[in-house]
C-alpha cells in the first residue's frame, strides 16, 4: 500500500501538471517537425529523377529497386557494362548514379554479395545510394552489401540513420529521464518534501523504488516521444522514403524498443543516486551533465570505432547503442541484445540498492 | 505525572559529528567532530507535554532527530512506546508524528491529497483515514481549503495543515522541533493551541526550544541542554524555582557558559 501510494503520488504530480506534460512530449513533436521540415528543405526536389545506374552481374533486386524508385516518382535505366573502371569513371564524372555489382549466380547463391559503388557527394548519387540500400533490405538478408563511395566521402543515407539515431535515441533519453528525475528527487531533497516522507514508516527500499519505478515510466514517455519524432522525420532528412522504415521486421522493432526500455530506468536511477547525493538541483544538474557527456562519448565510440568486439555488453549506455546500430542496419543480434538488456537491467537493481542505502544515510540525506 | 508510564525512555545518548572543512572554517574552530549529545537520559511520560530547553548548539535538535529515527545514535537507545530507535526505527515512525521547519510539504499538492498520501504512507486504512481527515479537518478549519494547492495557502493555514499531517496515523508520540520559531504570533498561537488540543487528546509530546515563555506556557516538565548533557530536569515548578529564566542562566554559567 505504502509502495503503490508513492507511486501514485508520482503519476499524479505529472498527469496533474499540463506543463509536464507538455515539456515531456514536446521534443518528440519539435524533432518532428524541425527534422521534416529541414529534410524537406536539403532533399525536396523540383522533378523526377532518372537514375542511370551501370549494372554488373544479373539479379531480381534490380526489379525491386526501380519499383522503389517508381513509389518514389523516379526512375531507373539499367545499363549493362563489363568494364568497371569506364561505370566508376562516369559515377565520378555524375554522368550516372551508381554502379551494381552483383556476384556470380547472385539469386541462386547461398549467400551472395553486391557492391554499391556511388558518390556520396553527389545528391542524386547518395539519393540512389539510399534507395538501392533500402531496397536491398527488403529483399532478404542472404547476401552481403559492400557500399563504396568513389569520390571517398563518408557513405551517407542509411548508414548514417544507423549510426546517429542510437546516438540520438541515447540523447534523448537522457535529456528525458533527467527532466523528471533531478526535480523529483534533488528538488524534493532540497525543498525537504523528501524527508518528510523519510519520517513516515515506509521501507527506505519501496521509497528508493517508488521513486524510480514511476520516473522511469515517465521518462519512457518522453524518450518514446522523441524516439518517434526522430525515427518518423530522419528518412526525411536523410532523403529516404518513410517506406524505408517498413523493410525492418517485427523483431528489428522489438528489440529497440526492449533496449530503450533497459536504457531508461538505468539512467533514471543513476540520476536518482546523483541527487539523492547531491544538495541542490543546481549541483544535481552539473554531475547529470557530466554524465549525459559520458555517455554521449561511449555513443560516439560505438559510431566511430568500427567492430567494438563483443566486451561492449559489458558496458552500460554503449551495450544498448551498439545493438540498436546492428538492430537498424537490418541484422538481428538476439543474443547480444537480450545480454545487454539483462546486464542494464541488473545494473538498475544494483542502483536502486545504492539509493536505498544513501536514503537511510543521514550524512547523505542530512548532512549539510 | 511521573506515576504515569513512561512513554518515552532515553538512555545515555551519544552523538558525535564530523565537522567538514567548510563547517570548520565558518566556525573558525580546528576541532574535526563535535559532540552534539553527551551521554543524555530522560523520560517522557503519557499524556504531558515535555520541553527540552536549551541554547543553539545544544543538542535540542540531533536529539529529536535521533528519537525520529532521521539519524542514529553513536551510543546509547532510546525507546519509544517500547520500541527501540536503534533496533526498531520503522516500528517507532508508526507511533510518532515529527515536525519540523525542515520537513515541508509539496507545494503543487492540496491538503486533500497530502492527508490520504501520507495516511497511505503510514498504513492507515481507507474508511479510518476518511473519517480522520473529516475530524481534524473540520476542528482546525482546512476544510474549506482541502482543495487548495498548498503553494497558494497563507503561512497559518499551510501550519495547520502541516500539523494535521504530521498526527494523520494518530501517533501516540508528536515531536516538535522549535515549534514557533520564525513564525509570526498569528500562527504561532495556532501553533501553541495545537499542541494543548493533542494534550487534550491525550498525546505525548515533545518539544524543544530556546524560548522560556513557551515552555512556561506548555509544559508540564522540562529537561534544561546544555553543551549535550541534561543539566535539570523535572517538573516545570520544580526546576524554574519561581524563575525559569534565571535558574537557566545560574545552570548555563555553572556548566561554563559565558554571557
Amino acid at each position: 500500500m505504502k509502495f503503490l501510494a508513492l507511486i501514485k503520488k508520482e503519476f499524479h504530480r505529472f498527469f496533474h501538471d499540463p506543463r509536464l506534460i507538455v515539456t515531456m512530449l514536446l521534443p518528440g513533436i519539435v524533432i518532428f517537425l524541425l527534422y521534416s521540415v529541414l529534410g524537406e528543405a536539403f532533399n525536396g526536389k523540383a522533378e523526377a529523377r532518372q537514375y542511370k545506374v551501370y549494372l554488373m552481374g544479373n539479379s531480381a533486386v534490380t526489379e525491386v529497386i526501380s519499383a522503389a524508385a517508381k513509389e518514389n516518382g523516379d526512375s531507373v535505366e539499367w545499363l549493362k557494362t563489363d568494364d568497371e573502371e569506364t561505370a566508376r569513371e562516369a559515377v565520378r564524372k555524375g554522368e550516372a548514379a551508381a554502379v551494381l555489382k552483383f556476384s556470380e549466380n547472385f539469386d541462386g547463391a547461398e549467400k551472395g554479395k553486391v557492391e554499391i559503388l556511388y558518390d556520396a557527394s553527389n545528391e542524386a548519387s547518395a539519393a540512389f545510394y539510399s534507395l538501392a540500400s533500402a531496397a536491398l533490405n527488403v529483399y532478404g538478408m542472404r547476401f552481403t552489401v559492400a557500399a563504396e563511395s568513389v569520390t571517398g566521402a563518408d557513405a551517407l543515407g542509411v548508414q548514417i540513420l544507423c549510426n546517429i539515431l542510437p546516438l540520438l535515441i541515447v540523447a534523448f533519453v537522457f535529456s528525458a529521464c533527467m527532466s523528471v528525475t533531478l526535480e523529483s528527487v534533488a528538488g524534493e531533497k532540497e525543498r525537504g518534501t523528501l524527508a518528510t516522507i523519510l519520517v513516515t514508516s515506509a521501507k527506505r527500499s519501496h521509497i528508493a523504488l517508488g521513486k524510480i519505478f514511476p520516473l522511469a515510466c515517465i521518462s519512457m514517455l518522453g524518450a518514446l516521444s522523441s524516439f518517434l519524432g526522430t525515427a518518423l522525420s530522419m528518412p526525411k532528412l536523410m532523403g529516404l522514403s518513410l517506406n524505408m522504415l517498413g523493410t525492418y521486421g517485427f523483431w528489428n522493432y522489438f528489440f529497440i524498443l526492449l533496449l530503450i526500455v533497459s536504457v531508461v530506468p538505468l539512467i533514471v536511477s543513476l540520476i536518482a543516486v546523483v541527487s539523492a547525493y547531491s544538495r541542490s538541483v543546481k549541483e544535481a544538474s552539473a554531475y547529470t551533465g557530466m554524465l549525459m557527456i559520458l555517455s554521449l562519448v561511449l555513443t560516439l565510440v560505438a559510431t566511430f570505432v568500427p567492430s567494438l568486439g563483443n566486451w561492449t555488453v559489458a558496458i552500460p549506455v554503449l551495450n544498448a547503442v551498439v545493438s540498436m546500430q546492428a538492430l537498424l542496419t537490418g541484422t538481428l543480434p538476439v543474443w547480444q541484445s537480450l545480454v545487454s538488456v539483462s546486464v542494464n537491467f541488473a545494473l538498475t537493481a544494483v542502483l536502486v540498492l545504492v539509493m536505498t542505502m544513501m536514503l537511510s544515510d543521514e550524512r547523505v540525506m542530512f548532512g549539510k | 505525572m511521573q506515576e504515569h508510564e513512561a512513554i518515552v525512555r532515553a538512555e545515555n545518548l551519544h552523538k558525535t559529528f564530523t565537522l567538514s572543512k567548510k563547517q570548520q572554517k565558518i566556525e573558525r574552530t580546528g576541532e574535526k567532530r563535535r559532540v552534539a549529545v553527551n551521554g543524555l537520559s530522560f523520560s517522557a511520560y503519557r499524556g504531558e507535554i515535555y520541553g527540552l530547553l536549551g541554547p543553539n548548539g545544544a543538542g535540542k535538535t540531533t536529539t529529536l532527530r535521533m528519537l525520529s529515527t532521521l539519524i542514529r545514535p553513536d551510543g546509547g537507545d532510546a525507546f519509544l512506546c517500547g520500541h527501540s530507535i536503534v533496533k526498531e526505527p520503522q516500528r517507532v515512525r508508526d507511533v510518532i508524528g515529527f515536525m519540523t521547519s525542515e520537513l515541508k510539504l509539496e507545494g503543487f499538492f492540496t491538503p486533500d491529497y497530502l492527508f490520504d498520501f501520507f495516511g497511505a504512507m503510514h498504513g492507515v486504512d481507507k474508511a479510518t483515514l476518511a473519517a480522520r481527515k473529516k475530524e481534524l479537518f473540520s476542528r482546525f478549519g482546512i476544510d474549506k481549503f482541502s482543495a487548495v494547492q498548498v503553494k497558494n495557502l497563507s503561512t497559518g493555514m499551510l501550519q495547520k495543515v502541516s500539523l494535521v499531517v504530521s498526527i494523520v496515523h494518530d501517533p501516540q508520540i508528536v515531536i516538535f522541533d522549535e515549534p514557533t520559531n520564525g513564525l509570526d504570533v498569528i500562527t504561532a498561537k495556532v501553533v501553541t493551541d495545537f499542541l494543548e488540543e493533542l494534550r487534550r487528546m491525550g498525546k505525548s509530546i515533545i518539544l524543544s526550544t530556546h524560548i522560556f515563555s513557551l515552555v512556561e506556557k506548555l509544559c508540564d516538565r522540562v529537561g534544561i541542554l546544555i553543551g549535550g548533557k541534561l543539566a535539570a530536569e523535572g517538573t516545570l515548578e520544580a526546576v524554574a524555582q519561581g524563575d525559569l529564566e534565571r535558574t537557566f542562566f545560574a545552570l548555563y554559567e555553572g556548566e561554563g557558559g559565558t554571557l
